[in-house]
């Protein structure tokens, strides 16, 4: 199995993890500011209209006292604009004119009697006509010509006229855009900062999970003595590679067990296979021609049929339960197979089958050399034995992308359709065959092991077996640093 | 030829001894690691044939200790094992042999003569091989008999020429397939029998004495006189 394992990029943890984060820290950062700024800003009313609410009934107070004559605007005047120069959060603007200021008094007939401030008032007054701003409390009033609205107080004299002290939201205003827009380089610093401080640290964490998992993706069943690589510090990561470290302990030992288990299996029963042969042997040589060296031959045969049918068996259990070792080398299958088509043909003219291999150029897969020839051979035998005379025989090899392909196909009667679902088990075999049900269940069984799929198919109206098998293709490297297994003779 | 069998299963030990001495080599026996070790060491064998199971030791350790100890005479290695270890390969590349359980006789007796020359005298590249009548060429591939040539195909000739390189011992089909085509294979059906089956048609034809004997249960053997 080849786990690809590139950059992982956005679609990577880390990235989802402090993407998440990040958003996270930034609502709440931007929620404290959000209060904080109507704090700020409610303050900041409250002190000018504290400010307002104070001067207006100053400045009322000395239009009350003050006679009213010629001097009476001059004096107010005066007080009204020595007022404006203590205003609250005032910015000092570069002209030296008072503009963030006005006072206003107003006749009971409407018409302006006093004015202090930039212009002549006349704005301010229509606004202050249409606004009516109630004495005491403190109001925004919006004066055309102004882009700020003035926050104004106003007060009634006793005469009946009314006086309006008007201060600008201007620098009010500005004091919080200063606000919110320190707040925002700290806030986008802050984010960023924290997005950074996340997203490396889970990186650096999942890195590690990631070195397990490419590690753990490279024990195959072949080489179960690697672990996958620990840290020192006791995190939760680190618990992890324990944990699967422990679990391929465990598994090394049953594969192990397994393995003594077919081993001592195979062992106990070839070393009596083997003297029994060497013993009809030798009597066959001692035999001359007749009844009694037919039966010898005969048990020969059939001791070898016993051994053969014991490797197999073996090797299936072992390839079931992922545990067939594997002594890989590269093998061009192109040359395989020209070279079990050489070895068949006669076989197979000589049952009136016809067989045909077309192959383009070598085909390389690493794989276990012995058997894969076996398995190949296994494949032809099976045609050989299963296909009736007359019928063609087709075996195709090629590669497509990182696969190679390899197909047998036939025009004979196919895979009976009681077994077909059943073809690569063991001891499936079809009607009539005299073979111990172990061929293809042996074939699929060295496919698997090797990463490859195996598929068995009867063309339409169930004219013919198909089988088609993949393997994973060598990759470059591995055919240049090795050596190709010789299949050829000699 | 001394041969030093080390082999601790009675039953196997007592036919390879009487098969190895009727093929006439001198056989001494030794059923453990140890008492091989003495044997090997005292005396000189011109090839060892070693069982991977000893009751006292791995096969392949006692084989190395013995190549420590001087001992030079190449190794059959004989295993019952189901994969080659690959200190077996390590061995094979080295010289030595194996021969998995359970084999035919005259797969192993050819293994031990094929160790013997390869570690005596160096392969004597003849370009042209002699049977009675038959007359192989091995640079221009081909093969005349009684003065004609026959009609073989390149996969055919490199058969008549193990045959004939073997000339009077007897060849198995495993032999067969694993010198001609490269395989270690088991096949269940006759495929090495028809392909002696058509080299017997060219080369003993009509009125000709038969070259290729059949051996029942056994495997081929070409005749040499």
């Amino acid at each position: 199995m080849s786990s690809r394992t590139g950059k992982p990029g956005m679609r990577s943890a880390a990235w989802r993890i402090s993407l998440w984060a990040t958003l996270a820290f930034a609502c709440g950062t931007m929620l404290v500011f959000v209060f904080l700024h109507r704090f700020v800003a409610n303050d900041i009313q409250r002190r000018s209209d504290a400010w307002l609410s104070g001067e207006v009934e100053v400045l009322g107070d000395v239009a009350q006292r003050t006679p009213k004559d010629a001097l009476y605007d001059r004096v107010v005047g005066e007080v009204a604009e020595l007022a404006g120069r203590e205003v609250p959060d005032k910015i000092q603007s570069e002209n030296t004119s008072n503009d963030s200021v006005f006072f206003l008094q107003r006749g009971t007939d409407g018409s302006m009697k006093l004015w202090v401030g930039p212009g002549n008032g006349e704005a301010n007054l229509q606004a202050i006509r249409t606004a009516s701003i109630p004495t005491g409390r403190p109001m925004d009033l919006e004066v055309s010509g102004h882009r700020t609205p003035f926050r104004v107080a106003s007060i009634r004299m006793s005469d009946g006229s009314s006086i309006y002290l008007g201060l600008s939201e201007r620098d009010e205003r500005r004091v919080l855009k200063n606000l919110r827009l320190r707040f925002f380089l700290l806030w986008v610093a802050l984010v960023l900062l924290g997005f950074g401080i996340v997203f490396f640290t889970t990186r650096r964490m999942l890195s590690h999970v990631r070195k397990i998992t490419d590690a753990a993706s490279r024990i195959g069943s072949s080489d179960l003595n690697t672990r996958v690589p620990t840290t020192l510090r006791n995190d939760e990561v680190a618990q992890l590679a324990l944990t699967l470290n422990h679990m391929l302990d465990r598994i090394e030992n049953s594969m192990r067990q397994l393995h003594t288990i077919t081993d001592s299996l195979a062992h106990d029963l070839r070393s009596p296979v083997t003297a029994i042969r060497g013993k009809l042997e030798s009597s066959l040589s001692a035999a001359s021609e007749g009844e009694q060296a037919e039966a010898i031959v005969s048990a020969i045969d059939e001791l070898d049929r016993l051994t053969d049918f014991l490797n197999k068996s073996l090797d299936v259990a072992e390839a079931k339960a992922d545990a067939l070792r594997l002594n890989r080398t590269a093998i061009d299958m192109d040359d395989l197979l020209r070279v079990m088509v050489d070895l068949y043909e006669p076989s197979m003219s000589e049952k009136g089958l016809h067989v045909n291999y077309s192959g383009n150029g070598p085909v390389r897969i690493v794989a276990d050399a012995a058997l894969v020839h076996r398995m190949i051979a296994n494949l032809f035998d099976n045609e050989l034995k299963h296909v009736p005379a007359g019928c063609h025989i087709e075996i195709g090899l090629q590669a497509e992308g990182e696969t190679a392909m390899l197909r047998f196909e036939d025009n004979g009667p196919g895979f009976a359709p009681e077994i077909r679902p059943h073809i690569f088990e063991r001891r499936v075999k079809g009607r009539g065959s005299n073979g111990h049900g172990l061929g293809l269940a042996f074939v699929e069984a060295v496919v698997r092991a090797h990463g490859g799929v195996i598929s068995a198919s009867n063309h339409d109206g169930d004219k013919g077996a198909r089988i088609d098998i993949s393997f994973p293709l060598a990759s470059n490297e591995y055919v240049a640093s090795s050596p190709v297994a010789a299949s050829g003779a000699n | 030829m001394r041969l030093l069998l080390i082999e601790d299963e009675l039953d196997i030990q007592s036919f390879l001894r009487c098969s190895l001495e009727e093929a006439g080599y001198k056989v001494d026996v030794a059923a453990d690691g140890k008492t091989a070790e003495r044997i090997a060491v005292e005396g000189y064998f011109d090839v060892l044939v070693v069982d991977l199971g000893l009751p006292d030791q791995d096969g392949i350790s006692l084989i190395l200790r013995l190549r420590q100890l001087g001992v030079k005479a190449p190794v059959l290695i004989l295993s019952a094992r189901r994969s080659v270890d690959d200190r077996v390969r390590g061995l094979e590349q080295g010289g030595d042999d194996y021969l998995t359980k359970p084999f035919a006789l005259a797969e192993l007796l050819a293994r031990l003569r094929n160790l013997i020359r390869r570690n005596n005298v160096p392969a004597n590249e003849a370009t042209r091989l002699r049977v009675l009548d038959l007359e192989l060429d091995l640079l221009r591939r081909e093969a005349i008999r009684g003065g004609e040539m026959l009609q073989l195909t390149p996969q055919e000739f490199v058969l008549l020429e193990y045959l004939c390189r073997n000339a009077g011992r007897v060849v198995t089909r495993s032999m067969i397939l694993d010198q001609v085509w490269g395989m270690r294979i088991q096949p269940d059906t006759n495929v090495v029998d028809v392909h002696i089956y058509r080299l017997r048609g060219k080369v003993d034809g009509k009125g000709l004495q038969p070259l290729i004997r059949t051996l029942r249960g056994v495997g081929y053997v070409l005749k040499d006189r």
